[in-house]
């Protein structure tokens, strides 16, 4: 299942989100801001507290919103 | 009316009375957003892990009155944004700092410290007066807030002692800040 990690009023995290829908692609989002088991976690993956991170099996992300790396992960 | 009389309201709503930061050296700062290209929060929270455990505490107050950025920097926006701004000092709910509805805290530190014009030697501050000029001409009046990153040191009696505009970097107040602790 793809993640997309994201906060609240980020238009790069608005991007990532439209981009995977115009590409059918189903992703959970998960909401960071107030929640500190989820930040930790998207530190885990991507060894900061920035946003949009996308990933699809916790190891592979992309930070923020790149075209190419996010076709490159999803095998668009 | 001092400074220790102001309360201010965290992200949650609650408020907190700056009194609690009594006898500690305050560096009051209007910062910007999550999302914009805004290197001093990274200065800021070098100064912070340098002096807090000499009593500096550093207080961020976000606005949306500006752009999401340094001044000067227009095109240099970057892509992201920071989950807790990066920094581990208090950073409270987003309020106005300027204009009618500025915050009274703010009201009375540019009463206490007027405007004396940007350090002309800093690279942005012609970016900024040009841009100000151009988009904002009412933010050069008086003593107002004119961008993000204005700061205002404390020192421990609780007197406001400086004003800095956007065009002092945070590492060049090392010198004053440690004549305060």
């Amino acid at each position: 299942m793809v993640k997309v990690y994201s906060i609240s009023n980020c238009p790069w995290c608005e991007k990532v989100k439209k981009y995977l829908k115009l590409k059918n692609i189903e992703y959970q989002e998960i909401n960071v801001e107030g929640n500190q088991e989820a930040t930790d976690e998207l530190y885990k993956i991507s060894g900061d507290e920035i946003v949009p991170v996308t990933t699809i099996d916790g190891k592979n992300y992309v930070v923020s919103f790149d075209k190419e790396k996010l076709d490159a992960l999803l095998g668009l | 009316m001092g400074i220790y009389d102001f309360k201010v309201k965290l992200n949650s709503g609650i408020e907190k009375e700056l009194s609690e930061y009594k006898g500690q050296v305050l560096l009051i700062v209007n910062t910007a957003s999550k999302c914009g290209f805004t290197p001093q929060y990274a200065e800021l929270q070098e100064l912070y892990m340098k002096y807090k455990e000499k009593g500096l505490t550093i207080l961020g107050f976000p606005s949306n009155q500006f752009a999401d950025q340094e001044p000067g920097s227009a095109q240099e926006i970057e892509q992201f944004c920071r989950v807790n701004y990066g920094v581990t000092f208090p950073v409270f709910a987003k309020e106005d700092v300027r204009g009618e509805n500025a915050q009274p805290l703010f009201k009375y530190l540019v009463e206490q410290k007027g405007f004396k014009g940007f350090d002309e030697t800093h690279p942005n501050a012609q970016g900024l007066m040009n841009a100000l000029k151009q988009k904002f001409p009412e933010f050069l009046e008086g003593d107002s807030i004119k961008w993000n990153f204005t700061k205002f040191l404390i020192n421990r009696q609780g007197e406001v002692v400086g004003r800095y505009e956007p065009t002092t970097t945070p590492m060049s107040m090392t010198g004053d800040i440690e004549k305060l602790l």
